[in-house]
């Protein structure tokens, strides 16, 4: 969707998103030439039937700043976040796992290259892999040992 | 007054720029991928799954580099029947390591993160309305996975898809010409019509029809060491489209199945000799490149050589 200033015939330029509610975002629009703001308030389906392609809505994303929004009702979490860390096999059901694993910088850093859906469960499973070889520390010589114990 | 496509760019939403860069990242993750092969039908419960992982490992046992996807997230089954369902995904240096079955298979799979005892939940802005939106989130999610996970340099990339014609349809644009299909039936009156309207259906498009697989093809009794009729039918399918081989049920293969366990115990039965024939043929005609492959026009290569000259 674009917006057109009609008296400038200049395309409006997207200065703001308010955070969702309700379902809703209001997007601001901002013509460069007169400076006229409008604001597209968008109903339930249409933050889901953008959202549902997978996208981000906002400006760029700036080093250090968060200007841009996830689509989703609740602003920033992925289709599984919220359902996978409760179920079966992703719970630090066992003995010794309240004990925090610490992830070095590197280590999280691959981390968070992976789609968020897949986090909570590759970070469960790989802190207890780690506990298993006795250590309370992920670095990337741990991943990498997982990807050949397991013929990845 | 300027019109839509006089304007540069959106104003800074970049929808359509972030689409296209996933289906950037998409074509970069399948680089290394020789083969794209999606196993169909449009009818469902007629060994897609079971065809799918078993023609894999097949495929594997002659050293080929295999992985499937099993793009049905709502009934994921691959995971069980492949063993993976508890699976480690590791994150590598910029993507996810593919889970690996014991034969090294890839298998990427929903029933690896979601119990059995759960159902594929998404969250949503418009709660009670997900007709509306659920497949573009479900195709958001398998260009993820495609974009997420290494793949790697692989000889065949396996999908094995949910049912529905128009499902398979759906398929074959967001994964485009370079898939091939081969579409699976049960020697049945109505599931042959089904997949008959699978067939018209990706006959409009670009892809590949490389045919179809009859499965269920009469069962193996053990007691007898026969294969005896499970359909009275016709011998000829109606279906225009190459028949890849034919495949028997077997009670066996599904106790494999169901427990997860490789099917190489089973190589030297009817069914494993059966499968292992259907894999030679499919390897065969997918290294054919004499076989019509069809242009973005609908046109057969040959047609289309033809027309240039």
């Amino acid at each position: 969707m674009k917006f057109l200033c009609v008296p400038c015939d200049s395309p409006m330029k997207l200065q703001t998103i308010g955070p969702p509610e309700r379902g809703s975002l209001s997007v601001v629009y901002a013509c460069p030439e007169c400076g006229y703001e409008m604001a597209m308030l968008t109903n339930p389906f249409e933050t889901q039937l953008v959202s549902s392609l997978g996208v981000r809505i906002g400006p760029e994303i700036r080093e250090g700043a968060s200007s841009a929004v996830s689509t989703s009702a609740d602003g920033a979490k992925c289709p599984f976040t919220a359902m996978i860390p409760t179920m079966e096999g992703a719970q630090p059901d066992q003995a010794g796992e309240s004990i925090p694993v610490r992830w070095t910088s590197a280590a999280e850093a691959r981390l968070a290259n992976i789609p968020e859906f897949v986090r909570p469960m590759a970070r469960t499973g790989i802190e207890r892999f780690a506990r298993d070889r006795g250590t309370l520390e992920v670095d990337e010589k741990i991943l990498d040992a997982a990807k050949d114990f397991f013929g990845m | 007054m300027k019109g839509y496509h006089d304007i540069q760019g959106d104003g800074g939403s970049r929808v359509l720029e972030q689409v296209a860069e996933q289906r950037a990242r998409i074509t970069d993750g399948l680089a290394g991928v020789r083969h794209l092969v999606a196993v169909g039908s449009g009818k469902g419960g007629v060994g897609k799954s079971t065809l799918t992982l078993h023609l894999a490992g097949a495929l594997r046992t002659r050293g080929l580099r295999v992985a499937i996807l099993d793009a049905d997230f709502n009934g994921p089954s691959q995971a069980r029947m492949a063993g993976v369902q508890g699976a480690l995904f590791v994150p590598g240096s910029d993507k996810v390591a593919l889970p690996r079955t014991t034969n090294g298979i890839g298998v990427f799979s929903m029933g690896s993160m979601i119990p059995e005892s759960e159902s594929l939940e998404f969250e949503s802005a418009a709660d009670g309305e997900s007709h509306t939106w659920r497949a573009t989130k479900e195709f958001a999610l398998l260009g993820e996975v495609l974009a997420s996970f290494e793949w790697g340099a692989l000889d065949l990339l396996m999908f094995d898809l949910p049912p529905g014609a128009e499902r398979t349809v759906q398929y074959a644009e967001f994964l485009g010409p370079r898939t091939s299909f081969l579409l699976v039936t049960i020697p049945s009156e109505v599931s042959r019509g089904v997949v008959a309207r699978s067939v018209a259906a990706l006959s409009k498009g670009p892809n590949r029809l490389l045919g179809y697989v009859e499965n269920m093809s009469g069962y193996y009794c053990r007691d007898c060491n026969a294969i005896k009729p499970l359909f009275v039918l016709p011998e000829v399918s109606g279906l225009e489209i190459p028949c890849l081989g034919t495949v028997p049920f077997d009670p066996e293969l599904a106790r494999h199945c169901d427990l997860g366990i490789s099917f190489t115990a089973l190589r030297e039965t009817p069914v494993g000799v059966a499968l292992d024939a259907v894999a030679q043929r499919l390897l065969s005609d997918l290294n054919n490149s004499a076989l019509p492959l069809k242009t973005a026009d609908g046109m057969s290569n040959v047609e289309a050589n033809e027309r240039s000259e």
